[in-house]
């Protein structure tokens, strides 16, 4: 009973960093119809900022990530607005080809400033936790949990409660009615792509202090992070959670009562069935499939 | 609005100019003033991919060699004197890469390999190689199944893969007190590691430990809670893992997440790389390790002298201590060249007739090959991380320092 309490346990935690990983990715494509193939080499770079600050300054990557976040806040609204802006109106396969040249850029570059070596970020206190029985919860782990829900929370009363928020979502329903109604576009798919950037690079500063990365790890977080988009559904805010929390429980008890070499097998095969099922995905509101762009 | 596109346009492009000529290597391993004509050596390494770290330690192995080929006047065919000159690609960490990577060296007249790095894409290679007659001298591709394939042109310098767990057994059962009594084994999946965990699985047996578990999972995870929180209940004294630099990371440290405490650690691959000690700090102490180097190594050849003297030279060209990887490398071009020597030809069959009859000692240890082109006479040797440092501590003849046990501070 205690390994399944732990393998719970463990991938409900899991599935709160996958999360945290995917939300920006699926806000960027619930809101502008734009797959990010870059999302992962946004996600390491903000790794390399926290491992660099602590190295550097000893900083907590959970103070180092605000600093990351704001670092690819900056460098994803200067991206979309002067970039992928030239392209979203282009068919969706000019912006995968554009965002898979900016992934291969950023990968490439950060190979040689810091080398292919395998990093990690130090917490004193990251791999100690506390015993509930015989199960164990890391406080590196809980704490990244805690902050995919609490950026969740946030990102849920900035979309519904500020008029900021409210802008991105009414230009994700219908771009053109947006501008109609005195919302600058472009100033608003900028700052979303930035908002994005932000969480990736927040998410990999916390990664980075749970597991260790190196620049080729950012193909693999693009690719969980599409799974988790697509299985959560698009257009609502809480669907990257759902999303990651299923992925999580379910890779964590394949994992446990199935062979541990077919956890990816196990994590697609889900995937299909809730598509099956559901094509919008657990929470998706079917009608951004259906959304043609003016 | 336009012209500022047009610049943004030329900014672009001139940047991912700067960044892919940086990126393609930089000038060092190209010889200026060439006399006597080239000896040219084809190597297809993963300079960028998820095995980047290893394709360039690997480089490092072979550049030094090359290095000190040519101080000592470069090599002797025949009655000439050529200058050493390695030619590298980047296969991207991926088999199929290397594999076209090779036949394109053929297509440019280039018949004598240098290996790729790891299995697979040393298996692909020697696919390719055996295919165009060219040969090739396996440096990092220790999977026993390469050489079951009857292949006549490939020889591997390293241990094979079965020897990287039996090790660790052998040196931890030799020294430890009081001994373990049970163990659990833990594999990545790809063949190598398979391979590995196997020959581990035997020795244990042999050496009288009770298996009481076998886990395995994906290669390259950061994640191997599933099998920890399975062997957790059966609390073995001693986990052993089969694995790589991120997989044998995440053991160590999700173990300590998860209130796994065995009496000590063994791993292959990961503990002697500094990425290990520099990722878990103090909770790398007491992790054995298997290696197919250290500088404790006895025997000594003409090009490095002995493992010492590699060692120095390592640090000088490199500013960084030699590990295994750059050694395996170094020695696979020392093998090549000797065999070119030799046969007093570069005649890829001539080198390759060379090559099998080659029986030597090196700083890499002796290098002798079976009839299905393995070095059966190099041991392996044990390491132990201890006080953040890699120290040697079977053998006995190589020991710098003894077993610390229990390696987890019990």
């Amino acid at each position: 009973m205690s390994e399944f309490l732990q393998a719970t346990v463990y991938g409900l935690l899991e599935g709160g960093l996958l999360a945290l990983v995917a939300i920006g990715f699926s806000l960027v494509w619930g809101v502008m119809n734009i797959v990010n193939l870059a999302h992962g080499a946004f996600v390491i770079t903000g790794a390399y900022i926290a491992w660099k600050l602590n190295t550097e300054l000893g900083l907590d990557p959970y103070l180092g990530m605000f600093v990351s976040a704001a670092a690819l806040f900056l460098a994803g609204y200067v991206v979309q607005r002067f970039l992928i802006n030239n392209v979203v109106n282009a068919p969706i396969w000019m912006t995968l080809l554009l965002t898979f040249g900016l992934d291969l850029l950023i990968v490439q570059g950060l190979q040689l400033l810091f080398t292919a070596d395998f990093r990690s970020i130090h917490t004193g206190w990251g791999s100690d936790g506390l015993a509930i029985g015989d199960v164990r919860v890391p406080y590196g782990r809980l704490a990244g949990f805690g902050l995919a829900v609490a950026v969740t929370l946030a990102l849920v009363w900035f979309m519904t409660r500020t008029r900021t928020g409210l802008a991105v979502r009414t230009t994700g329903m219908d771009r053109a009615a947006a501008r109609l109604m005195g919302v600058n576009v472009r100033h608003v798919y900028a700052l979303t792509f930035g908002l994005s950037a932000a969480l990736a690079a927040m998410a990999g500063a916390i990664l980075g202090s749970i597991n260790t990365f190196s620049p080729s790890a950012a193909g693999g977080f693009t690719l969980q992070s599409f799974v988790i988009a697509v299985l959560g559904g698009l257009g609502n805010m809480w669907g990257a959670l759902a999303g990651g929390i299923l992925l999580g429980l379910v890779q964590a008890w394949g994992g446990q009562y199935l062979s541990g070499t077919l956890v990816n097998a196990i994590a697609f095969g889900v995937l299909v069935l809730v598509l099956i099922v559901r094509p919008a995905g657990l929470l998706g509101r079917p009608y951004y499939e259906a959304r043609a762009e003016a | 609005m336009g012209s500022l596109r047009i610049w943004l346009v030329l900014f672009l492009v001139s940047s991912m100019v700067v960044v892919t000529a940086c990126g393609k290597g930089g000038g060092d391993e190209e010889e200026s003033g060439v006399q006597g004509g080239k000896l040219e050596f084809g190597a297809a390494l993963s300079l960028t991919g998820s095995l980047a770290k290893e394709g360039a330690l690997t480089k490092q192995g072979y550049q030094l060699c090359q290095d000190k080929v040519n101080q000592r006047g470069g090599v002797k065919v025949g009655d000439k004197q050529l200058k050493l000159a390695i030619t590298y690609s980047d296969d991207k960490s991926e088999p199929d890469t290397a594999a076209r990577l090779i036949d394109k060296f053929n297509d440019d007249g280039v018949k004598l390999i240098l290996g790729p790095y790891g299995s697979p894409s040393t298996e692909a290679a020697a696919a390719a190689v055996e295919r165009n007659g060219q040969v090739m001298v396996d440096s990092s591709g220790a999977d026993d199944n390469i050489f079951t394939k009857g292949y006549k042109t490939t020889f591997a310098v390293l241990s094979p893969a079965t020897d990287y767990v039996a090790i660790i057994v052998e040196a931890i059962m030799s020294s430890a007190n009081p001994k373990p009594k049970t163990v659990a084994m833990l594999s990545a999946d790809d063949g190598f590691s398979q391979t590995a965990a196997k020959g581990g699985v035997a020795a244990a047996k042999k050496a009288g430990l009770e298996v009481v578990a076998q886990e395995s999972f994906p290669e390259h995870t950061t994640d191997v809670s599933s099998a920890l929180t399975k062997i957790r209940g059966k609390n073995p004294d001693l986990i052993l893992g089969s694995v790589h630099v991120e997989e044998g990371i995440a053991i160590v440290k999700q173990s300590k997440e998860l209130g796994v405490k065995p009496d000590g650690f063994g791993e292959t691959v990961a503990p002697p790389t500094p990425d290990f000690a520099k990722a878990l700090g103090a909770d790398a102490d007491g992790v054995v390790g298997s290696t197919q180097w250290t500088a404790e190594v006895q025997g000594e050849d003409e090009i490095f002298g002995t493992a010492k003297d590699y060692a120095a030279d390592f640090k000088q060209r490199f500013g960084q201590d030699a590990e295994y990887h750059s050694a395996e490398g170094a020695a696979a071009c020392l093998a090549l060249v000797l065999a070119v020597e030799d046969a007093g030809s570069t005649d890829a069959a001539k080198v390759r007739d060379s090559l099998a009859s080659l029986d030597t000692e090196s700083f890499f240890g002796p290098i002798k090959f079976d009839d299905t082109g393995k070095n059966v006479t190099k041991p392996m040797s044990a390491i132990q991380i201890q006080d953040g440092k890699v120290v040697p501590i079977y053998p006995k003849d190589q020991a710098e320092a003894k077993l610390q046990w229990p390696g987890t501070g019990g």
